[in-house]
């Protein structure tokens, strides 16, 4: 049994610090494609949120023989989605943002500081659906078929968009190296 | 891997886009704090039986247990006559879902065929042009009056008889173009609680 | 016996609904596709959706196609113009519903021009063109001379005739039409019937034809 079963199981059975052991298993991970995702902290916050509680008030219905990462990251992206779709008529304070976060010290460990910024600014210039399946893909490293699992939608419409993704990012070097 | 998926670019972007995050610590702790006011999740035995379990099956093995369990609803269905010993009035065994219940925003509609033919069926996009799924009856016996009526929801449905497995237009309904396959279709629209 | 009976029947029903889950679980109408055309047809599907059109019509396009024995060749093209068509459509009539778009692009699939449709924006309160584009399909399909039909309908519609009205023209010109009457003078006689009208504030009524047995559902 995989470490993360053996923490479902001992959950189940009345034991809620087991579940701080998956929470600090995955949250990193988690953390970074919500960031990703939704290019800004507070919503990748709120989407983490959900995302744990939500699996724990289900962990009732996870099956052993189903890949807990997989199983966890479809109500993930199931978040990232509705927080997306909720925000959408907000005003896009990103830039704002991550001056603040700049400036908080403790958030300055991991960051390559201006990079950081530009990678984020290309991934939300992309288009949600191709964005999702960029990440999926190349951060998260999926396969195909398990993003297929995961998303509901079928791998030749995945693979089509990621193509497009990559697409947009090339062609958005070919407009900058021309400037 | 496509051109664009190898280029030098987007693999740096991928590259930085994979370097961990930093995290609140707080937001973290946050977690467990509101994971700790929550009811105990318990083991569900019931739930283990209710839960939909995929089948992958080849088409081939689809079909074989499909006509298989078809079989035995068929036989079962002969065993109930025969033990009762006289013809029952019951609903033949339906192998599609029925319907249940219509949406609010549903009306009904009966669509008419008038002409001589041996098998009328209505298709649309209503029922995924498919000639098996909405067969039309008789209004009559001896009559070329065809009938159906079914629920449609609210808004434009474009449809077509299929006549002898020839398919044809309702010329006494707007057609819509031809679209590419050489036969203009008809149109309905279902207001609510009316159609045109 | 009625207890033995009932758990037959209960049973029975069960492996109905276990053979119907079979059977609909192996039709997936798009995998009669050979792999390229649909890869096409899926990726084209994807397009719209990402576009924000309504991908669904799409799909039934391609169904269609499949069920009436198309080749894949042809289903191809049929949704690729089709897409094309509803983008174009989406063009000229950006605050059009899905319905008001498909009737669209089905004019512009009649070689109807995009500009033709400008009178049809921007509708105004408690209107749509629906029915209106839906003649106007439906007219063109008959065989009445394209700018004919497209003038006469547009002319109602800026006079701000009614669905009523629309219903009408229909019929009259249909009903010519069956009688043998070229498609034209059919359209140019049911017109005079109608005098022309100054845009007002009549609201449009939906009113079925009498006849029509349907009822609403309560």
């Amino acid at each position: 049994m995989s470490d993360d079963a053996a923490d479902v199981q001992r959950v189940l059975a009345g034991d809620v610090d087991a579940y701080a052991a998956l929470v600090d298993r995955y949250y990193d991970r988690c953390a970074r494609f919500a960031v990703r995702m939704l290019g800004n902290r507070d919503d990748a916050e709120d989407a983490l949120q959900a995302t744990f509680l939500r699996a724990y008030r289900a962990l009732n219905r996870y099956q052993e023989r189903d890949r807990f990462s997989a199983w966890l990251y479809r109500i993930l992206v199931n978040q990232c989605r509705s927080i997306a779709a909720r925000r959408a008529h907000r005003e896009r304070v990103f830039v704002r943002e991550e001056a603040v976060l700049l400036n908080a010290p403790d958030r300055r460990q991991h960051w390559s500081g201006e990079d950081e910024e530009l990678v984020q600014r290309v991934l939300n210039e992309l288009d949600p659906l191709l964005r999702e399946a960029f990440l999926l893909k190349y951060i998260e490293e999926m396969s195909y078929e398990e993003m297929s699992a995961l998303t509901g939608v079928g791998v030749s419409a995945l693979k089509m968009r990621v193509k497009r993704a990559c697409d947009r990012l090339r062609d958005r070097w070919e407009r900058i190296k021309d400037d | 891997m496509t051109d664009a998926e190898d280029h030098p670019y987007v693999e740096w972007i991928a590259r930085e886009a994979r370097r961990p995050v930093a995290t609140d610590p707080a937001a973290r702790a946050r977690v467990m704090e509101f994971v700790r006011r929550e009811p105990a999740p318990r083991f569900s035995v019931w739930h283990r039986l209710v839960q939909p379990r995929a089948l992958s099956l080849s088409p081939l093995a689809s079909v074989a247990l499909a006509a298989g369990l078809v079989g035995i609803g068929i036989f079962t269905g002969l065993f109930v006559l025969r033990r009762d010993g006289q013809t029952l009035a019951e609903q033949p065994l339906a192998v599609a879902p029925t319907v249940s219940g219509l949406p609010a925003s549903d009306t009904v509609v009966t669509f008419i065929f008038a002409g001589k033919a041996s098998q009328v069926s209505l298709v649309g996009d209503f029922n995924g042009w498919d000639a098996k799924a909405t067969p039309m009856t008789k209004v009559v016996p001896q009559g070329t009056y065809w009938s159906v009526t079914l629920p449609l929801s609210a808004g434009r449905h474009v449809y077509a008889f299929v006549v002898d497995s020839q398919w044809v237009a309702d010329q006494h309904a707007p057609l819509a173009p031809d679209d590419g396959f050489g036969r203009p279709n008809s149109v309905r629209l279902v207001g609510r609680g009316s159609s045109l | 016996m009625t207890r033995y009976r009932s758990l037959i029947r209960g049973a029975a029903g069960l492996v109905a609904c276990l053979a119907s889950q079979a059977v609909a679980q192996a039709s997936d109408p798009l995998s009669k596709l050979d792999p390229n055309s649909r890869f096409a047809v899926e990726a084209m599907i994807d397009s719209a959706r990402v576009a924000g059109l309504p991908s669904r019509m799409l799909w039934l396009r391609a169904v269609e196609g499949i069920n009436k024995g198309a080749d894949s060749r042809r289903i191809v093209a049929a949704v690729r113009e089709r897409f094309v068509h509803l983008k174009d459509a989406r063009a000229v009539l950006s605050q059009a519903t899905d319905d008001e778009l498909a009737a669209a692009a089905d004019l512009l699939e009649a070689k109807v021009k995009p500009e033709a449709l400008i009178p049809f924006r921007n509708p105004g309160r408690g209107r749509s063109p629906l029915l209106a584009l839906t003649i106007l399909g439906d007219l063109v399909t008959r065989g009445v001379p394209r700018d004919d039909a497209l003038s006469a309908i547009s002319k109602f519609w800026m006079g701000g005739a009614g669905d009523a009205e629309f219903m009408g023209l229909f019929r009259g010109v249909e009903s010519d039409i069956l009688q043998g009457l070229n498609p034209g003078a059919a359209l140019q006689n049911r017109v005079r019937e109608f005098p022309g009208r100054a845009p007002s504030s009549i609201k449009p009524t939906t009113t079925p034809p009498a006849g029509e047995p349907e009822t609403p559902n309560s």
